[in-house]
């Protein structure tokens, strides 16, 4: 157990941040509900970035504090699929969309060079043609659409591998909201200590103190969530993260509006920018009810031992 | 940034299995639910204890000067956890081996050492910790109880309440106010068979030995026995607090009963859908539990000062007890509400305690708002 960076994560995120810092405000007169950043996606593909899990000396844990760190600023761009799923399917090029069904929106399916189609019998991995797809206009801070038809190319993977892109998948949500909250925090707590009300910074009044500090404990919980389970790789490890990352979404969305008042509701306030892509978030790939079955699946399979002793391998 | 644990880690972790499977008694389970306090666990934990530190197992952690192996703190931390998780067969004596010993060795004069670490190295010394008072719950700092100097001896007078395992205890590790000013407080090492004390115990739904009143009426105590300079007992505190810092594993015994209650619950074939998703997100608030006292584990094996992290690992341990107890409650109210499974009353009644004893849930909160939110203070820092 070591909660320390190494240096090499350190000269990872250190380089990293050169790249992020003009992405790290939000964009001035924005006013969109989706800022989907061409430019950032095109640097992190150029930058070799994305390919981090495969680079010697580097694995997954390192891909998810890249998805962490860059889901925290307030653009959206796809990292998650294209550094933990793209080494399992060859790697054909970045965005990587994920879909949870035909007609059903997906992030980044009108940007994504791949998409990788999850069904009950594994996962369809093909392009996605831009006349087989909608467009969607919505709220949610990430560019959606829907896929008409299963793509004409798509390879069907069943088994270890199927099983290996959805656990991918939940572990890549688990990083990504943690980072996403982290952001929607920081803005936050910055907001009720320069908003006065009653002759006071608001964040001087315990009642919103004690609900930030129980945010900030849920978000850094999540945070070494995800990143434990990128660094175990295994099905207890990933539900684990997703079901508590997607059951301490809720809260947080519901508390930085709530103490950035009627202002968090506007546009021309980038709160949404993390907030509602958080909202996406909390219902993907099933959202808590399908990560608490398989998490079950996983911890008492077949059956609890009796005694309750648990192992710590 | 890593995960794994080492070998050596995991030895240990399998010494103190078998350790336990070969000493404790088949009837453990009913024992550990009369909690650490009770006279049965005390007194067991009286040849648990030496058999534990003729296994190397007591104190490893301590330096080898004063009879330990120099041990890791995680060495420490697998085999508290494991305790914990197994009911705390040492009795009240973790108080000794995690911050009562290391603190003497720290303020102790040479004739402390000598009395006070031997006794807690053979593993049959009861100390009580007399610090909380009706006037001093979370604001420690407001206690009452005197130490009034009279030559080279004091007298003590007051009262202190909560005071876990005192009837049985030999020792007190008792704080009182040297003089009138609020933060003019000694640390003293106090026998309890003194003449002038008397211990009411109180009852209550956490168990015996819990929880009792202790009444301090010209208890004479002799300078030698007092921890460190006159006036200096904050800094005293602090160090052993420092030493608290990581916690009671309480997430262990927490794990350890939920999977109790799925075990029931599939055996009556209810293991719904719906239940397995609440077991999940019970399971899953002891992971994050989990891994913030890790973290906390990983600070204190580097000697990095204690950050806000120790207030988010206690509030997470909070809502990971909360979340179990509310889990057997919901779907398993018959083992609760029976002597059907030993281990989960054992757990509701130390359960009940965790949002309230060492530093109450909402002071965490108050300590992640200033030190990890840069927040204004609020009241009761
Ligand atoms: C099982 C058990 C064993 C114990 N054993 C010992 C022992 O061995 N020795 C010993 O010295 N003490 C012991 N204690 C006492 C324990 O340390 C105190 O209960 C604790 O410090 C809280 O003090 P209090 O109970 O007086 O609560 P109070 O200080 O009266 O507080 C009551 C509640 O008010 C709230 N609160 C208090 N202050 C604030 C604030 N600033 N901001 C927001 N909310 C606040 C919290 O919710 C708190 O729980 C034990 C307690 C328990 C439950």
């Amino acid at each position: 157990m070591d909660f320390e960076l190494s240096s090499d994560q350190k000269l990872l995120l250190t380089s990293l941040e050169g790249l992020l810092d003009p992405f790290r405000s939000p964009p001035i007169g924005g006013h969109r509900y989706v800022e989907y950043s061409v430019e950032l996606q095109a640097e992190l593909i150029k930058s070799g970035f994305l390919d981090v899990a495969s680079e010697s000396g580097y694995g997954l844990l390192d891909a998810a504090l890249l998805v962490e760190e860059i889901a925290s600023c307030p653009v959206s761009v796809e990292v998650a699929a294209s550094t933990l799923i793209s080494p399992l399917i060859g790697g054909f090029g970045s965005p990587i969309a994920l879909s949870w069904g035909v007609d059903r929106p997906a992030r980044y399916l009108k940007q994504a060079k791949i998409v990788c189609l999850f069904r009950h019998d594994g996962v369809l991995v093909g392009t996605p043609a831009p006349d087989e797809l909608d467009p969607i206009e919505s709220v949610v801070a990430y560019p959606l659409a829907t896929l008409r038809a299963v793509p004409s190319d798509a390879v069907h993977y069943t088994g270890n591998i199927a099983a290996t892109i959805r656990r991918r998948a939940l572990i890549g949500i688990a990083a990504e909201a943690a980072g996403v909250m982290r952001g929607a925090l920081q803005l936050t707590v910055q907001y009720v200590k320069d908003r006065q009300q009653f002759g006071h910074p608001l964040g001087d009044f315990q009642a919103i103190q004690h609900r930030l500090a129980e945010d900030a404990q849920l978000i850094h919980a999540c945070r070494t969530l995800a990143f434990r389970a990128a660094y175990e790789d295994d099905d207890r490890h990933a539900a684990v993260a997703c079901l508590y990352a997607q059951e301490a979404i809720r809260k947080i969305i519901y508390d930085c509006h709530q103490f950035s008042g009627a202002m968090g509701l506007t546009l021309e306030y980038p709160l949404h920018l993390w907030t509602y892509r958080l909202k996406y978030l909390q219902g993907e790939a099933g959202g808590k009810a399908r990560q608490g079955q398989l998490l079950a699946q996983e911890v008492w399979r077949p059956q609890a031992a009796a005694d309750g002793r648990q192992a710590y391998a | 940034m890593e995960f794994g644990w080492t070998e050596a880690q995991q030895a240990v972790r399998g010494k103190v299995c078998s350790f336990l499977d070969a000493h404790l008694p088949s009837r453990w389970e009913q024992m550990a639910c009369l909690s650490p306090g009770s006279e049965a666990v005390t007194n067991f934990s009286k040849s648990f204890c030496p058999s534990l530190a003729e296994a190397g197992l007591l104190i490893p952690h301590w330096p080898a000067e004063y009879g330990g192996a120099d041990a890791s703190t995680w060495e420490h931390f697998i085999i508290g956890e494991q305790m914990w998780e197994a009911g705390e067969p040492r009795g009240p004596q973790y108080y000794n081996v995690n911050w009562i010993g290391p603190t003497i060795m720290k303020f102790g004069a040479p004739e402390q050492k000598e009395l006070h670490l031997n006794r807690m190295r053979q593993g049959d010394v009861i100390w009580c910790q007399g610090f909380s008072e009706p006037s001093g719950g979370s604001d420690l700092a407001a206690l009452r109880t005197r130490a009034e100097r009279k030559d080279d001896r004091y007298l003590i007078n007051g009262s202190k309440i909560w005071t876990s395992y005192a009837r049985l205890a030999e020792f007190c590790f008792l704080l009182a106010r040297t003089s009138s000013e609020r933060r003019a407080i000694s640390v003293f090492l106090l026998p309890m068979d003194r003449p002038g004390i008397t211990v009411r115990p109180i009852q209550s739904v956490v168990g015996d030995g819990d929880l009792h009143e202790v009444f301090f009426d010209d208890v004479e105590v002799h300078e030698s026995e007092r921890l460190g300079p006159e006036g200096g007992g904050w800094e005293v505190v602090r160090y052993a607090l420092n030493f608290e810092r990581i916690g009671i594993p309480r997430y262990a015994l927490a794990l350890r009963t939920l999977h109790r209650s799925v075990a029931a619950l599939i055996r009556d074939d209810g293991f719904s859908e719906a239940v397995q998703g609440a077991a999940a997100s019970a399971y899953a608030a002891c992971e994050a539990a989990r891994l913030l006292v890790y973290e906390v584990v990983d600070q204190r094996a580097r000697s990095s000062p204690s950050t806000g992290i120790t207030s988010m690992a206690r509030y997470a341990i909070v809502t990971a007890e909360r979340g179990v107890a509310d889990f057997v409650l919901d779907w398993t109210p018959h083992l609760f509400a029976s002597d059907e499974d030993p281990m989960v009353a054992t757990h509701h009644k130390r359960a009940i305690a965790a949002g309230i004893a060492v530093g109450a849930a909402e002071i965490q909160l108050n300590l992640i708002a200033r030190d990890m939110l840069g927040l204004g203070a609020s009241r009761g820092l």
